[in-house]
C-alpha cells in the first residue's frame, strides 16, 4: 500500500515540475505552451545523451540538463512568443505546437525510436524504510522534485527577480511602464519553465525511459493538472498534478490493496491502466462542469 | 527656470485612442502643472504618448535636455514615474512588493510610509484587498519608488470622495518640494488648480488655453468651458 503510495507520489511530483512551467508561462503571458510536455521529452534525451558521455548518477546531470533545457526555453521563446506577442494568443498555441513536433523529430533523427533509459537519481535498486520495501528511484525524484518546487516558491515569492515576474504576468504595461524590462523578465520566464520540464524529463526518464512522441502524453498530463487544480494557479498545479498520478497508479494498483476487488467480475478490465485513463478524463470533465474554476480557482487577481 | 519637460507639436493619432492634434506644453523642475479638460479631451493619452505606450505621430518631447524616445521602461528609469488612470496596482503582490518591485536604487520604503501612512498599517496586504483610497496613495507611492523626475499623475480623484481627492493632492505639494515636478491630468479641475502651480487646459486633442493656476480669469474659463462642455450653458 504505501510502497504504491510512494511510486505514485513520485510520478506526481515529477507531473508538478512539468505543470508548474506550464502555468508559468500561462500566467506570463496569457498563452498555453504546447512544446511543454516535448520539453520534457527533450530533457530526458538530454540526460540520456549527457549520461553516454559521463558515467556519473543523474543527480549529477540535473544542472546540466537544467542548464541546456533553459536555453531551450529562451530559444523557444525567441521563435515561437516574441515574434507573436502582438498576434491572439492562439498563434502561441500553434507555434508552440510547432516547435514541438520539431523536438520530436530531431529526438528521432538523433536517438531513433526506441525507448532509452537515463541513469537513476543516485543508484537503482530497492531500498527497505520502516519495514516497507521501495524503489530508491521514486524516493530520489519525489525529494529532488519537492525541493525544486520549494526553490520555485522561494524564487517567485522572496526574491526580486520573482517579484518582477510575478509583476509582469499580473500587468505586463504597467510592469514595463514602471522599468521593468519585461521582455527579459519573459525570456527568464520560459527558461524556468524549460529547465522544469526537463527536470521532469530526467526525473521520468529512468522508471518509464523516453522515447520521441512521449510529449503528447505529457502535455495532457500538464493541461489537465492545471484545469483541476485551477486554470493559472501555481499551487493547484502541484496538487492537480498529484491527484492525477495518485489516481493513475492507485486504480490499477486497488486489487492489491484490498484483495476482495480482485475477486470481483471484471476485475482485471476495470482495475487497468486504460480504464484509469477514461475515468481521469471523465473526472477532467467533471471538474469543468461542476468547477470551472479548478480545485484553487480564486478569483483572477491571485493567480500568481 | 529649465524646462524638464518641453513638448513641441505632439500629434498621436492611431487607433482607438483620442487623437493629440498639435499640443505643446512645458513643465519646469518642481513644478506642478495641471492639465485639465473634459472627459476625452486627450489628457490620458497625451501622458500615455510620453511612456511610450501609444505611438506618437510627429512632434517633439525633449526630457531633461535630450529627446525622450524608446520603450516605457527606458523612459520610467530615464525619471518619469507613471501612476496610470485606475492605479493599476499588481493586485497579487502585497503593497510591500508593489513598492519594491518599481524601487529604483536608493529609493526607500519609508520615504512612501511616511508621505501615505495608512500604507504602513498595510504593508502585508495584497493589492486587491485595498480600498481605492489606498490603492491611489500605492499607484503614488510605487511611482515615487522609481525616484522620479517627473510623476505623471493621471486622473487621481477618479472614484475618491472629495475628501479623499483633497488630502491625497495636498500630499503633492510635498512631493513637489522634495523636486519631484508633477504633471496632473484630472477632470476634477477645481480641485486641480487649488495645489498647480500653472495649468494647461485640453479641449478635443487641442491646448485651448493655459495660465497661472491662481488667475482668477484662467479659472473662471474653466469653469464656463466645462460647463459648456457639459451643454449647461445654454439654458
Amino acid at each position: 500500500m504505501l510502497q504504491v503510495l510512494v511510486n505514485s507520489l513520485a510520478l506526481g511530483s515529477a507531473y508538478a515540475l512539468l505543470a508548474l512551467g506550464f502555468v508559468l508561462i500561462l500566467n506570463a503571458v496569457n498563452a498555453v505552451n504546447f512544446a511543454q510536455g516535448d520539453l520534457v521529452m527533450a530533457g530526458g534525451f538530454v540526460a540520456v545523451a549527457f549520461g553516454m558521455l559521463l558515467p556519473v548518477p543523474g543527480i549529477v546531470l540535473l544542472p546540466l540538463v537544467l542548464v541546456v533545457m533553459a536555453l531551450i526555453g529562451r530559444a523557444l521563446a525567441a521563435v515561437a512568443y516574441f515574434p507573436l506577442k502582438s498576434r491572439p494568443p492562439v498563434s502561441v498555441f500553434i507555434s508552440t505546437i510547432a516547435v514541438g513536433i520539431i523536438l520530436q523529430n530531431l529526438a528521432n533523427a538523433l536517438f531513433g525510436a526506441e525507448p532509452r533509459a537515463a541513469p537513476p537519481l543516485f543508484a537503482g535498486g530497492l531500498v527497505e524504510l520502516g519495514g516497507i520495501v521501495v524503489s530508491r528511484q521514486a524516493l530520489a525524484i519525489i525529494a529532488v522534485a519537492a525541493v525544486m518546487i520549494a526553490a520555485q516558491y522561494v524564487l517567485f515569492q522572496r526574491t526580486a527577480l520573482g517579484r518582477r515576474l510575478r509583476a509582469t504576468a499580473q500587468d505586463r504595461e504597467m510592469a514595463e511602464a514602471l522599468g521593468i524590462r519585461v521582455n527579459h523578465v519573459i525570456a527568464a520566464t520560459f527558461a524556468i519553465a524549460a529547465a522544469y520540464a526537463g527536470a521532469a524529463g530526467l526525473l521520468l526518464a529512468n522508471t518509464f525511459f523516453v522515447t520521441p512522441t512521449d510529449g503528447g502524453n505529457y502535455i495532457l498530463k500538464a493541461y489537465i493538472a492545471v484545469v483541476i487544480g485551477g486554470w493559472g494557479s501555481v499551487p493547484g498545479a502541484v496538487v492537480g498534478a498529484l491527484l492525477i498520478a495518485l489516481f493513475e497508479v492507485m486504480l490499477p494498483s486497488l486489487p492489491l490493496i484490498v484483495p476482495g476487488l480482485a475477486g470481483l467480475p471484471g476485475a482485471s478490465w476495470l482495475f487497468s491502466q486504460t480504464i484509469a485513463t477514461i475515468l481521469l478524463y471523465l473526472m477532467l470533465l467533471v471538474v469543468l462542469v461542476v468547477r470551472p474554476q479548478g480545485l484553487f480557482g480564486e478569483a483572477v487577481q491571485r493567480r500568481a | 527656470m529649465t524646462a524638464l519637460l518641453d513638448i513641441a507639436d505632439l500629434v498621436v493619432g492611431h487607433g482607438p485612442v483620442t487623437a493629440l492634434h498639435g499640443v505643446s506644453l512645458r513643465v519646469n523642475s518642481g513644478e506642478i502643472v495641471a492639465l485639465v479638460g473634459a472627459n476625452g479631451a486627450g489628457k490620458s493619452t497625451l501622458l500615455r504618448a510620453l511612456m511610450g505606450l501609444v505611438p506618437v505621430t510627429s512632434g517633439e518631447i525633449m526630457f531633461d535636455g535630450t529627446p525622450l524616445t524608446g520603450p516605457a521602461w527606458s523612459r520610467a528609469r530615464r525619471g518619469l514615474g507613471y501612476c496610470p488612470e485606475g492605479r493599476r496596482v499588481f493586485p497579487g503582490l502585497t503593497v510591500e512588493e508593489n513598492l519594491n518591485v518599481a524601487a529604483a536604487p536608493g529609493a526607500s520604503l519609508d520615504t512612501v510610509y511616511k508621505l501615505f501612512p495608512p500604507l504602513a498599517n498595510r504593508r502585508d496586504a495584497p493589492g486587491w484587498q485595498l480600498s481605492g483610497g489606498e490603492q491611489q496613495m500605492l499607484a503614488v507611492g510605487r511611482a515615487l519608488m522609481a525616484r522620479p523626475k517627473l510623476l505623471l499623475l493621471d486622473e487621481p480623484s477618479l472614484g475618491l470622495s472629495p475628501l479623499l481627492t483633497d488630502e491625497l493632492l495636498a500630499r503633492l505639494r510635498a512631493i513637489a518640494s522634495d523636486g519631484v515636478a508633477v504633471l496632473l491630468a484630472e477632470q476634477n479641475a477645481a480641485a486641480a488648480l487649488e495645489v498647480a502651480d500653472r495649468a494647461y487646459v485640453l479641449h478635443l486633442g487641442h491646448t485651448v488655453d493655459d495660465g497661472s493656476a491662481a488667475d482668477p480669469g484662467l479659472r473662471q474659463r474653466v469653469r464656463e468651458g466645462i460647463l459648456s462642455a457639459k451643454g449647461l450653458t445654454s439654458g
